[in-house]
């Protein structure tokens, strides 16, 4: 660097500094002690583990924190595991709150920190921006707001797709019901009904979680279903398959969720011929040409975190979180952060389809906008290279 | 006209293998005085190390052979340890001590298999036997069932015409009167213990494929095995061959009406509640506890 402009760009910094302590004078978003504090309430150990969501939250603010932070201030993130036990988790977010005085939570991934926590968030006035909305709660608050299209969404979303493209007359349906999630996979499907004008060919809400799937798949084919959705999880899904492949039966498409949507899934269901399709939160995680998915891969690979569709929401989580908070003027507390998110315009990013807003609604599930992947030969290939975007419900 | 059928044909899969499992689970306790919660645990051992040779390239029936090895150690292991702590303590303690051990089995299984993430499974048994009221009957759930009658039938056979047979009865019944006898106690013991694991080990590699390629849905297929144990009260072999069947049947049935099918994993539970009341109808309360 020649010296003239060493000296110059030394005096900016000395300027930039000085407008900092300077504090109120300077435009932007600032911090008591140099610190922004931002919590995750997720699933590490137990039955499920979402780890990655929050990890790659980790990862995208440990990036902005290496290039200075936002305006001077370091992001301090904690992830809290709440063992899948509703104890543990309402513990880890009074935990969070009340001594790690947290400004929000981001990049969450749990099976309940919404069914226990969320009540608390809204009375506590801070905001979940969640990596991933598992249960319904998640969907159905007014302090949460996913990043992900979600298992509701994306299952009127699935309908949307074989109505309008894969020309199905009769949808049917089947659901592992867990929890308290049947009103809102009845209310998916109720939704799909109204945009397509169809009705349900058959619905069942007692598909198991473990156990022989033969009767279920014989039940939708004397059913004549031509296309069957479930929300089945990845070992289910190839279960499935494989026994409708025992079945010899043909004609059907198989729609699954995106939980279906994952690598060791195509390896396992290599050898059939059936017609499989998922659906994606974001951008397809395996499409690693693609430019929307370029930034994320780039963070991903420096961080050392592996690229799955979780480490996605985690990443647009905390890119949403640190879009809003650039665009608060003054100190960034949780009142604060609160109140940009209730104001903030509707964000748009490539890994997904839908701008990102959280809003004033008493619930949101702002995400809606899914990319279909089919099944050949033991890979996903991307079916939609457009988004599949969902028209509201009249 | 199939509507009832269909569905009962659909469940012959599932019942057959609650009955070879259930079969094994009756063998284990008659031998040595177990009720075994890993059975089904040890199976999966096994056949998760036949998945992990295949998957790095080996070809199968030597997997296949070294899979059924896995799960007799891993018997024998689970064998070592009732054996060698808890062979006096009562029966509750010891199912206590392999629930314990199932749980201990599925986390460690967990974590070495990859959690939830499906395996891919080699078909040993691929195809369709026959069709039956439009439901295809799979080589593998034909096997199943044949398995177990054949199982029932030797194990009859076994332990009422074989000199090792009534070793093992007594050892059973009064292990410390055989081992004054002369009978070589530990050494049987966990003899059972590896030949059982090695069965359900090869009894889950043909169940396998068609159920939820995972560590922890395998090892819970013992809690319907149990319940067909107990139709044959732990005893009769053939009683507990029929129950598991039955169950399955009766699964199969319950999935086709709505109103019922939500509840169709309660089932195992029932049949276990209606077993114990039936079984205790005549028994005066002090008898009965």
């Amino acid at each position: 660097m020649h010296w003239k402009s060493a000296l110059l760009s030394g005096v900016f910094a000395a300027i930039g500094i000085g407008a900092l302590t300077g504090g109120a004078a300077a435009a932007g978003p600032t911090c008591a002690n140099g610190t922004i504090k931002v919590g995750a309430v997720s699933t590490i150990t137990g039955p499920a583990d979402f780890s990655e969501v929050p990890k790659a939250t980790q990862a995208a603010f440990d990036a902005v924190n290496a290039a200075g932070g936002i305006n001077g201030c370091k992001i301090e993130y904690t992830i809290s595991d709440d063992k899948a036990d509703p104890a543990v988790a309402a513990q880890a977010a009074r935990d969070l709150i009340d001594n790690k005085e947290a400004v929000a939570l981001v990049g969450s991934g749990s099976l309940l920190d919404c069914a226990v926590n969320a009540v608390n968030y809204s009375r506590k006035k801070i905001s979940s921006v969640q990596g991933l909305g598992v249960d319904a709660a998640c969907f159905a608050s007014p302090s949460v707001a996913p990043v992900n299209v979600g298992p509701f969404t994306l299952s009127t979303a699935m309908g949307y797709y074989a109505t309008n493209v894969l020309k199905s007359q009769k949808f049917c349906a089947f659901f592992i019901i867990i929890g308290g999630t049947q009103e809102a996979y009845k209310k998916g499907i109720e939704d799909w009904e109204k945009i397509s004008g169809q009705k349900v060919h058959l619905l069942d809400l007692t598909l198991p979680f473990q156990g022989d799937l033969t009767p279920y798949v014989i039940k939708a084919r004397d059913a004549g279903c031509d296309t069957v959705l479930t929300n089945q999880v990845e070992p289910q899904v190839v279960q499935l398959i494989k026994t409708v492949d025992a079945q010899k039966i043909t004609g059907i498409n198989w729609l699954f969720l995106a939980p279906g949507y994952t690598v060791q899934v195509a390896k396992a269901l290599a050898d059939t011929k059936q017609p499989i399709y998922v659906g994606t939160e974001w951008e397809p995680f395996t499409e690693t040409g693609s430019a929307a998915n370029a930034q994320w891969m780039a963070d991903m690979n420096t961080a050392g975190r592996p690229l799955t569709a979780f480490s996605q929401g985690g990443y647009l989580a905390a890119k949403m979180f640190l879009k809003v908070i650039e665009g608060i003027d003054g100190e960034v507390t949780r009142e604060s952060v609160t109140k940009a998110l209730l104001e903030m315009k509707p964000i748009s990013d490539p890994l997904a389809g839908s701008p990102y807003v959280f809003g004033e609604a008493k619930t949101h599930s702002p995400m809606r906008a899914t990319k279909v992947m089919k099944l050949e030969n033991g890979a996903w290939k991307v079916e939609t290279p457009e988004w599949v975007v969902l028209p509201d419900a009249k | 006209m199939n509507s009832f059928l269909t569905p009962a044909i659909a469940g012959l899969a599932a019942g057959g293998t609650y009955a070879l499992l259930g079969v094994c689970a009756v063998f284990t306790y008659r031998l040595v005085a177990v009720v075994n919660f890993t059975g089904a645990a040890i199976g999966s051992a096994g056949t998760f190390a036949l998945i992990a040779l295949t998957e790095s390239g080996y070809p199968t029936f030597p997997s296949v052979i070294a899979g059924i090895l896995v799960g007799a150690a891993v018997g024998v292991l689970i064998g070592f340890i009732m054996t060698r702590w808890f062979a006096e303590a009562n029966s509750s303690t010891k199912a206590a001590v392999t629930a314990a051990l199932l749980v201990g089995l599925i986390a460690i299984g967990l974590r070495l298999t990859g959690g939830q993430h499906p395996r891919v499974m080699p078909d040993l048994f691929p195809g369709s036997a026959f069709r039956m009221a439009g439901v295809e009957v799979t080589i593998a759930s034909v096997l199943t069932i044949g398995l177990a009658v054949l199982f029932t039938v030797l194990s009859d056979l076994f332990l009422n015409r074989t000199r090792i047979g009534l070793h093992l009865r007594a050892l059973s019944d009064r292990p410390l009167a055989a081992e004054l006898i002369g009978v070589k106690v530990r050494l049987l013991s966990l003899l059972v213990w590896g030949a059982t694991g090695a069965f359900t080990t090869f009894a889950l590699m043909i169940i396998a494929p068609q159920r939820s390629p995972n560590f922890m849905t395998l090892s819970l297929l013992v809690v319907p095995a149990l319940a067909a144990a107990l139709v044959g009260l732990f005893r009769s072999f053939w009683l507990t061959l029929a129950g598991g069947i039955l169950l399955g049947v009766v699964e199969g049935l319950a999935s086709s009406v709505d109103s019922i099918s939500q509840y169709r994993s309660a089932i195992p539970f029932l049949v276990i509640l209606a077993v114990l009341l039936w079984s205790q109808r005549e028994a005066r309360w002090d008898e009965a506890r």
